[in-house]
């Protein structure tokens, strides 16, 4: 609801006078022209028609209002049937586009009150200005290509370290803010960790960082960090959010997809090879339909079967079919080109140059694909990816002493013979199913046993006696965890001659097909490579094409945003007409060429921004930038930014002790409350509970169903990932504190927590700074110790007279003799409020 | 001044302005606080964003667009689809009908979940009664709700376009059959706010027994700010997933840790100046007194034994009635958005546990009385005039028999194009029956009511516009009602 006009009927004076307010707080950039520059069709313009004048004068041709046509200059200044003409270039008293917009009859006025606010006078102002200079059209910045900018000069050279940080500086020196001094060593050491590979940095690194006296102290951390298995995690995380990577096919009855996660681990190892993100696009869309796909390329197209599948009773599968494949359009279209493709399936885009036509043109490019909609997901290949195979080799390992313990467990004759004599009678049922041999060694009398029958009967024995079902009990517990070769669903193209027809769907209704259209892309952008094949392989060529506009400008804004908080284009969703322009439009393309240039380089994009002066800089607020500012969208200090669901989880572990760094493999099942998979129609209701190490992994592992994420994930904003999702919201709620405070995967980090401290220092004033030093990875200042030493004496004091309280929190740690139970609980309650402090949960 | 100082100054200005709006008691001075609190940089100000939203306090009332009948809502959900030829639309053409084979022009161009070949016509084994002195027509399945039909609104012409479960759910919650868009008490609190900042605004609470099948995405905020979120509160464990503390930690504890969490957070907010800090501390304050305010409401021990008894509420269970007086409870403490969710009711007659004859009368029991007493409870507390109490399903069923693979128990399959929904309470007009279908109950023969329809009504009644309730996302101001915009006020649902 657009405030100033829903509530115009109640509201006295002071609403406009707010109003203002509002706007003057808002940065100078985003709106609003001065009067004698010229007006900037793109900045100031454009912005203007889309919003309030497109949705009926526009690119849709069925909702077209009176002929008339903003969107192209061509048919704007053209006379309408009425006898007006829109815009009369230099004369604004002439441009019906003006007189109706400053129409005095209320019921003349455009925009159509109904539609939503009339125009501001800024903003008529803005078009009447713009219509007298000529009225000069330009495309929309994000079509054309990126343009080689000239890096500015600045007034303080010596503070940058890299171009990047001349692009910034030049705007908060025009803006009259100050950069900020570079952060301290400690800082820098956590942002960095938590940036590139989404963990904190142990002491032990920490320790490295700060205490290591080469000049390039920096880059060599960046490079460790970056050389880390765990980068592949962290920046998979972001990864999966676009794939709409789960656990589970989705819809109502939600069916465990227990198959796809080789796919999500296909993803880590490839962040961590640096695959350049041509080959990764190449890959994901169209592996299969190389000239010699390995199986693993072929893994790699199992990012379009993340797509829903439903399975609830009576439905169409044709129906389902076709809201994969227009899903895996749009999911294309964003995540690759930062384009609302959405919008054209039942209609032409009302803002951007995407007709509906064009729409099932891209749908005819993914409409070959062989699955649809099937219960079983087929087509699928047997996916034995590296991860399977090291954890089986890895039980097979812990199995082996096992096994050869129970091979060699001394038999006690007089029971092995005891067991032998049930067995003699002929007619005894337990002879059922007992192999012919032993049955042959049974039958034979003692005394007359050849040696080899006898080690017949002990083995026999052994895989039935009582006295060793425990070692047995373990061992097959053990082979129970090895995983069966997934059956991965892939990508798998009709065979020739069973093409489907391609067809326009009116109002997007799969029962309602019209004209028949061929695969093609959209004619407002850059022309299909030539040569290229009619099919995925083709699109995933075009997206890569270095005539593309948006692939690359997406691409590196997604990094900024992850690392900075904010997009230099602020909606990643959306680099279309309706989309914010950019922030810095020279710095997202130099920075977009840079990268392309690269060779599509994800490490070394990611090294160039971390290494840069702004990166560097100290996430201190002044009062002046938090008034001109107060948005950071100059990025005069570094941004703090609330850690992402999974980081909030890793992190406890981490700081606890009790993390596993383990890569890949089948998703786990930390604790949650019980009963929440009660979905409808569907068996799969028990969340077997990940025992031992395996409760401890990394978020990116834990089980993803979507229509029951795993609560934690979900309170700290992650999505349900049912589609794609550019970014992720960042909000800050109670309910997370009641995650971080309560749920019992944090009360057991605490206490682990708690131990650590008790274990590695032994003075309260020691284990209190230690505590600090691990979770904010700075020196502790000696307020903050001494209010946390406040907290011990008074748990303390507290738990000392209640035992049973201090068993309760302090858990069961018979083990752990280190501490009383009221010492320990009293460090749980310390240790809660660490997991808990706002310089933990946010990265600065 | 320097920075810490200033902030705190903006932030104490705003708080002791706060105090003086909240006296004025106005809706007025609400929002003022939040723009205030944007004003004084304590938000992301942004001339053009929609509604501006505290980040401080984001559920603080916000005024409607114009005078509201209703300021809160009590929606009953019957998940699978209710008969409504049991319940609302009497159909004695169906009886004298019953079991003859189905006209063929019924079956054509039509696409059924389950029906296969040529079903035969089912006609209601149940008695229907016009009651009151509005004398609408009930079935003998809901004795209680009979003495409650002067103050109801019945819609014997709602329809749909989806007839499976999780889509045409969706399509109820969140105005679109897909996954993704924002559920309506989402959009009402995003709109509205809610009227105790202690308790969420949002609250989903559900029988028992299975899940409705949309899931969780019927109560997501899709592309709307997730604080919109419906907050599931339960009967069983913790009201709120990990609202209570850990065993052996008491509330002196707790509250000893929040102190100690608030000054070295305060230290944090000095050294760096941000103003997130500053809500941090704001939300651990909430969340301690949510670790009181949520269990209490959602406690019904509290309730005197007749008041139990009337609702036919079993402290420590889940199930319909509790939530019926829970609903009571929140609705009586400001939660603007209360949504009910039962299960079981998708009665196709593939045996006893979904057939119209043992188990339809088995959930209209576990319903009737409850929901009976919802209503006069609410009427005597003098909140029924405020409150819109909804009742219905996803969609319709059948006017035939479904007889899946021959069964002999009776049931109807799903059916999109009519079905029966009432209203009661803040702005509907008492003692209405609207709308009505043909003969055979199959088709809707007058004044049609979409979906979209629905929740434009709804929203209206509570002072917003469902055209002009927009949020930006995605290239579009998206709205609860879709982007076509072909929805439809009531007026004649209206007091």
């Amino acid at each position: 609801m657009h405030l100033s006009q829903s509530h115009e009927p109640m509201l006295p004076r002071c609403w406009a006078l707010l109003g203002l307010v509002l706007m003057a707080a808002s940065l100078p950039e985003v709106h609003g022209g001065e009067p004698g520059k010229p007006v900037d069709f793109n900045r100031e313009i454009r912005p203007i028609l889309a919003k309030k004048c497109y949705a009926c004068h526009g690119p849709d041709e069925a909702k077209r209002a009176r002929g008339l046509r903003l969107d192209q200059r061509e048919a704007a200044v053209k006379p309408l049937k009425s006898g007006e003409t829109a815009i009369v270039p230099g004369d604004p008293d002439a441009s019906a586009l003006i007189t109706r917009i400053t129409e005095e009859d209320e019921t003349l006025r455009m925009p159509p009150r109904k539609l939503g606010p009339r125009l501001a006078a800024a903003e008529i102002d803005l078009l009447t200005r713009w219509v007298k200079s000529g009225a000069e059209y330009t495309p929309h910045w994000a079509y054309l290509p990126p343009r080689v900018a000239r890096v500015p000069v600045v007034a303080h050279p010596a503070w940058a370290r890299t171009p990047i940080d001349r692009f910034i500086a030049a705007r908060i020196e025009q803006a009259g803010l100050e950069l900020s001094p570079e952060a301290d060593r400690d800082i820098l050491a956590r942002r960095l960790s938590l940036d590139l590979r989404g963990l904190p940095p142990t002491l032990d690194e920490l320790d490295r960082i700060v205490h290591d006296s080469a000049p390039d102290w920096y880059e060599r951390a960046v490079d460790r960090f970056l050389a880390d298995p765990s980068f592949g995690e962290r920046w998979a995380r972001m990864w999966l959010d676009l794939a709409r990577y789960a656990d589970s096919a989705g819809y109502g009855s939600d069916p465990l997809r227990l198959n796809i996660w080789p796919y999500r681990d296909w993803v880590v190892n490839a962040f961590n090879r640096n695959l350049p993100y041509d080959r990764f696009t190449l890959l994901q869309l169209a592996g299969d339909l190389l000239e010699h796909p390995t199986l693993e390329d072929r893994f790699a197209t199992a990012f379009h079967r993340n797509t829903m599948t439903n399975t609830e009773g009576g439905t169409d599968d044709e129906e389902w079919r076709v809201a994969a494949v227009k899903d895996r359009v749009d999911t294309t279209m964003q995540v690759w080109m930062g384009l609302t493709a959405g919008c054209a399936k039942c209609h032409s885009h009302k803002f951007d140059p995407i007709t509906q036509e064009e729409y099932y043109q891209l749908f005819a490019f993914f409409n070959q694909s062989a699955d649809a909609d099937r219960g079983d997901e087929s087509p699928t290949i047997a996916a034995p990816s590296p991860a399977i195979q090291i954890h089986n080799a890895e039980i097979d390992r812990a199995l082996g002493p096992l096994e050869d313990r129970l091979a060699s467990s001394p038999v006690d004759p007089a029971k092995l013979e005891a067991w032998a004599d049930q067995l003699k009678p002929r007619n005894s049922p337990n002879r059922k199913g007992v192999a012919g041999d032993v049955l042959a060694a049974i039958d034979t009398p003692v005394k007359s046993r050849k040696p080899d029958q006898m080690k017949t009967l002990e083995r026999h024995y052994r895989s039935i006696a009582p006295e060793l079902k425990a070692l047995r009990d373990q061992i097959s517990a053990l082979k129970k965890r090895k995983v069966a070769v997934p059956s991965l669903p892939v990508m798998v193209e009709l065979e020739k001659g069973k093409n489907r027809v391609t067809h326009l769907l009116r109002k997007g209704n799969y029962l309602d097909p019209a004209q028949a259209v061929h695969a093609q892309t959209p004619r407002a952008l850059p022309p299909f490579p030539e040569g290229a094949p009619g099919n995925r392989l083709g699109l995933a060529q075009w997206l890569i094409d270095a005539r593309n506009p948006l692939t690359a400008r997406v691409a590196v804004n997604r990094y900024w945003a992850r690392i900075f908080g904010t997009g230099l284009v602020e909606t990643e969703e959306d680099f279309g007409v309706q989309g914010e322009p950019p922030s810095h439009p020279e710095l997202l393309d130099w920075l977009a060429i840079w990268y392309r240039d690269s060779g599509w380089d994800n490490k070394a994009l990611l090294r160039l921004i971390v290494t840069s002066a702004v990166y560097r800089q100290s996430s201190r607020t002044t009062p002046l930038a938090h008034n001109r500012d107060p948005r950071n969208r100059l990025v005069s200090h570094f941004p703090r930014v609330r850690l992402e669901a999974e980081m909030v989880r890793d992190q406890a572990l981490a700081a606890s002790g009790l993390l596993t760094r383990k890569l890949g493999g089948p998703s786990v099942y930390p604790p949650q409350p019980a009963g929440l998979w009660q979905a409808a129609f569907n068996g799969e209701r028990n969340w077997a509970e990940s025992q031992g190490p395996e409760r401890y992994r990394r978020g990116v592992y834990v089980f993803w169903r979507r229509t029951i994420p795993y609560p934690s994930m979900a309170a700290f904003d992650a999505p349900s990932r049912e589609l794609c999702t550019i970014k992720r919201t960042n909000t800050n709620t109670p309910l997370q504190a009641f995650v971080t405070l309560n749920d019992p995967v944090y009360v057991e980090a605490a206490r682990a927590l708690a131990q650590r401290l008790i274990r590695e220092a032994h003075t309260p004033r020691d284990r209190a700074a230690r505590g600090l030093t691990i979770c904010l990875c700075r020196q502790p200042r000696a307020e903050q110790v001494d209010r946390l030493l406040d907290l011990y004496s008074a748990e303390l004091d507290r738990f000392s007279k209640d035992a049973q309280a201090a068993a309760a929190l302090a858990g069961s740690n018979a083990a752990f003799a280190a501490a009383s139970p009221a010492e320990q609980a009293a460090w749980t309650a310390v240790a809660g409020v660490l997991l808990n402090l706002d310089g933990v949960l946010t990265k600065g | 001044m320097n920075l810490n100082d200033s902030l705190r100054f903006q932030y104490a200005r705003a708080v002791s302005r706060r105090q003086f709006l909240k006296r004025s008691q106005t809706g007025l001075g609400a929002i003022a606080l939040a723009q205030l609190l944007t004003r004084d940089g304590l938000a992301p100000a942004r001339a053009d964003e929609p509604r501006a939203i505290s980040p401080l306090h984001p559920l603080l009332p916000r005024p409607p667009a114009f005078a509201p009948r209703a300021k809160r809502v009590i929606y009953l959900h019957m998940s699978g689809g209710p008969p409504q030829q049991e319940l609302l639309d009497d159909k004695p053409a169906l009886k004298k009908y019953h079991m003859q084979p189905c006209p063929e022009e019924l079956l054509k161009n039509q696409r059924f979940a389950f029906i296969q070949g040529r079903p035969k016509m089912l006609g209601s084994p149940y008695r229907f009664e016009r009651c009151g002195q509005s004398g609408a027509n009930v079935s003998e399945l809901l004795p209680r709700l009979r003495t409650m039909v002067d103050d109801l609104a019945i819609v014997n012409s709602m329809f749909t376009d989806q007839f499976n479960h999780a889509p045409a759910e969706l399509f109820l919650f969140t105005g679109a059959p897909r996954n993704g868009s924002a559920a309506m008490g989402s959009w009402i609190t995003y709109g509205l706010g809610s009227e105790n900042q202690d308790l969420p605004g949002f609250v989903v609470l559900i029988s028992g027994g299975t899940d409705p099948t949309g899931g969780k995405a019927l109560w997501s905020t899709g592309y709307l700010p997730s604080v919109f979120q419906g907050v599931q509160c339960r009967s069983v464990g913790d009201p709120i997933l990990y609202v209570g503390d850990p065993q052996g930690m008491s509330r002196a504890d707790r509250r000893r840790t929040l102190d100690a969490l608030g000054k070295l957070n305060q230290y944090e907010l000095e050294e760096f100046g941000d103003p997130e800090t500053l809500t941090r501390i704001s939300q651990y304050e909430l969340a301690f007194r949510m670790q009181i305010s949520v269990p209490d409401v959602m406690d019904i021990r509290q309730e005197p034994p007749r008041i139990l008894e009337e609702y036919a509420a079993t402290p420590g269970a889940a199930s319909f009635a509790n939530n019926c007086l829970l609903a009571r409870r929140l609705i009586e403490r400001g939660v603007r958005y209360v949504q009910l969710f039962d299960w079981g009711w998708d009665c196709h007659g593939t045996g006893a546990g979904d057939d119209i004859v043992i188990h339809l009368p088995q959930k209209c029991r576990e319903i009737d009385q409850p929901i009976a007493a919802l209503l006069a409870d609410l009427k005597r507390r003098g909140l029924l005039e405020e409150t819109l109490v909804v009742w219905g399903g996803e969609f319709g069923r059948t006017s035939m028999n479904e007889a899946r693979g021959g069964s002999k128990f009776l049931g109807r399959d799903h059916h999109p194009h009519c079905f029966s929904i009432w209203m009661a309470g803040g702005g509907i007009k008492p003692g209405v029956t609207v709308g009505a279908t043909d003969e055979l109950g199959y088709h809707i023969t007058d004044n049609p009511v979409s979906v979209h329809d629905l929740q434009a009504t709804i929203l209206h009644l509570l002072g917003l516009d469902a055209w002009k309730l927009t949020y930006p996302s995605l290239g579009l101001d998206q709205r609860l009602i879709g982007p076509e915009g072909d929805a439809r006020v009531h007026k004649e649902l209206l007091a």
